[in-house]
């Protein structure tokens, strides 16, 4: 079974297509990177899955559509915008979330190291350390699928390297179906299993060795981009 | 002091100040993290309309004003949803037209009106049981219903997308905080009068977001905050006979501006310390 399946996905806005005629499935238990210039429509897709705008087309999650699978899905954003001087610690945030946590959630704040934040307000933490809260608060719902939307935005490199463990293990050791709308081609070149190109119309789909071609990336981003193969110590 | 307090006037006037200060202080964490400061003003204002067309029919003017402010606040909230609108801009639009409503209604009742000073400033010291007892009805539903809802709502205040998928009904929750706010807002009236009574909702939480290290001491400091507001600006009004929405609402400025310098000194004291 796929965790996700999209047929025709069309999303005008106003006068302007957002996404044209999309297609693609998610493996179950894959992890997979969502790519693509600014405005082509990757935040669109995953609002089109979360059932918050209209669209064309069909979406099915588990065999579910879209409203009917909420409960399985868990959804990290890409801005949380709110009034930082609020007094709201991490604990108090969480419980927010999910109010009776259980024995299982409190091994999520463990495995998220969020348990060392308990205390902390949510206006005072880094950006990598509330990327942190934000996961720990979508798996407290035990998700099937989890959508990251630029959820490594704004960390700085050691944080990336505790966020891209974090993702690798919650999908490894909790088969866990991951997206995750990516700019960094390079991180998602050897992180992702699959890869969906996105710019407006659907670019390209499948593994990124496979399917991060010179001839796509010159789609995506023109030609003056390329993957270079380096490793982030 | 006490023969003050033995009065039935005040002791109704201190009933009606307390029960508010604790539903507008509760009720204004939720303004501010909504970022609509202006929504209780909004309303307030609006519901001029109300309390005209109350007194032209000859009606509770309260009563009109709270279901009119109902609608209002439900409008709103509908507004903000259907046009994608910034909702200090929809307020703007249904504060100056309600307003603009009940002069235009109130042109058509000539002479003074007593009702509509006491409407506009506020006049706790008149406060009726009949009114005590819709402000006691009224405020325990709203607190029940802020104690049943209150993470739901913060989760959707805090980000709504969160919210619609941990299947949390937006535009319910939403609507039903609109209209509560509302109804909050007019209850206040009475206390402080349209072109005060937000200060019941702003005031309290801006204190303590000064000092509180966590929600739950947010809650409560809020409501300390404005039961002390009240208390003080009441008694301090009857002693020096002014009126008394204004003189609570310039307590709580005097003690904004106290608890300010007090965490400056602290702050210096502390961090002159750290430095010998």
């Amino acid at each position: 079974m796929n965790a996700v399946s999209v047929k025709n996905l069309s999303v005008v806005l106003g006068e302007n297509t957002i996404l044209n005629h999309v297609s693609f499935d998610v493996t179950k238990g894959s992890l997979n990177a969502v790519i693509g210039p600014n405005g082509s429509g990757k935040t669109t897709l995953f609002k089109a899955l979360l059932g918050l705008i209209p669209f064309d087309g069909t979406i099915k999650i588990f065999d579910k559509s879209t409203k009917d699978a909420m409960n399985r899905v868990g959804y990290v954003p890409q801005h949380f915008d709110f009034d930082r001087t609020l007094p709201i610690t991490v604990r108090e945030f969480l419980s927010f979330a999910k109010p009776d946590q259980s024995k299982q959630d409190k091994e999520v704040c463990h495995e998220t190291k969020v348990d060392e934040l308990n205390d902390k307000l949510i206006g005072q933490l880094s950006g990598g350390q509330l990327q942190r809260v934000l996961i720990a608060n979508a798996l407290m719902r035990n998700p099937k699928l989890l959508l990251l939307d630029e959820p490594a935005a704004g960390i700085d490199m050691e944080g990336e390297k505790v966020f891209y463990d974090l993702i690798g293990h919650v999908n490894k050791k909790h088969g866990v179906t991951i997206m995750m709308i990516s700019h960094e081609i390079n991180m998602v070149y050897h992180f992702a299993d699959q890869i969906i190109c996105l710019n407006r119309d659907l670019v390209c789909n499948g593994p990124p060795q496979e399917a991060l071609t010179r001839e796509v990336m010159d789609k995506l981003y023109g030609e003056r981009m390329d993957v270079c193969d380096h490793r982030h110590v | 002091m006490m023969e003050i307090l033995a009065l039935p006037f005040m002791q109704r006037a201190v009933i009606a100040g307390v029960l508010l200060a604790l539903i507008l202080a509760v009720l204004g964490i939720f303004v501010v993290l909504k970022r609509m400061a202006f929504l209780s003003d909004g309303i307030a204002h609006a519901s001029l309309a109300g309390v005209a067309a109350g007194i032209l029919a000859g009606l509770n003017p309260l009563l009109v004003a709270l279901g009119l402010s109902a609608i209002l606040g439900a409008l709103i909230a509908w507004l903000e949803r259907r046009t994608k609108l910034a909702g200090d801009a929809l307020i703007g639009l249904v504060f100056t037209g309600g307003m603009a409503l009940g002069v235009v209604l109130l042109a058509f009742k000539r002479g003074y009106q007593p009702e509509l000073v006491s409407f506009l400033f506020g006049n706790i010291l008149a406060v009726q049981w009949n009114e005590l007892i819709i402000m006691a009805i009224l405020g325990l539903a709203i607190l029940i219903f802020l104690m049943i809802c209150y993470k739901r709502l913060i989760l959707m205040l805090v980000n709504q997308d969160m919210a619609h998928v941990a299947g949390i009904p937006i535009a319910v929750y939403q609507t039903l905080l609109y209209v509560t706010v509302a109804i909050a807002t007019v209850l206040g009236i009475k206390l402080l009068g349209i072109v005060l009574v937000s200060a019941l909702m702003i005031m309290p939480v801006t204190m303590a977001k000064l000092v509180a290290k966590s929600f739950r001491q947010l809650i409560v400091l809020s409501v300390v905050a404005a039961e002390l507001m009240v208390v003080l600006g009441l008694l301090t009004s009857v002693t020096f006979d002014l009126p008394a929405g204004a003189v609570i609402v310039l307590c709580g400025l005097a003690m904004f501006f106290a608890l300010l310098a007090i965490k400056t000194l602290i702050k210096q004291s502390t961090h002159l310390s750290s430095r010998a």
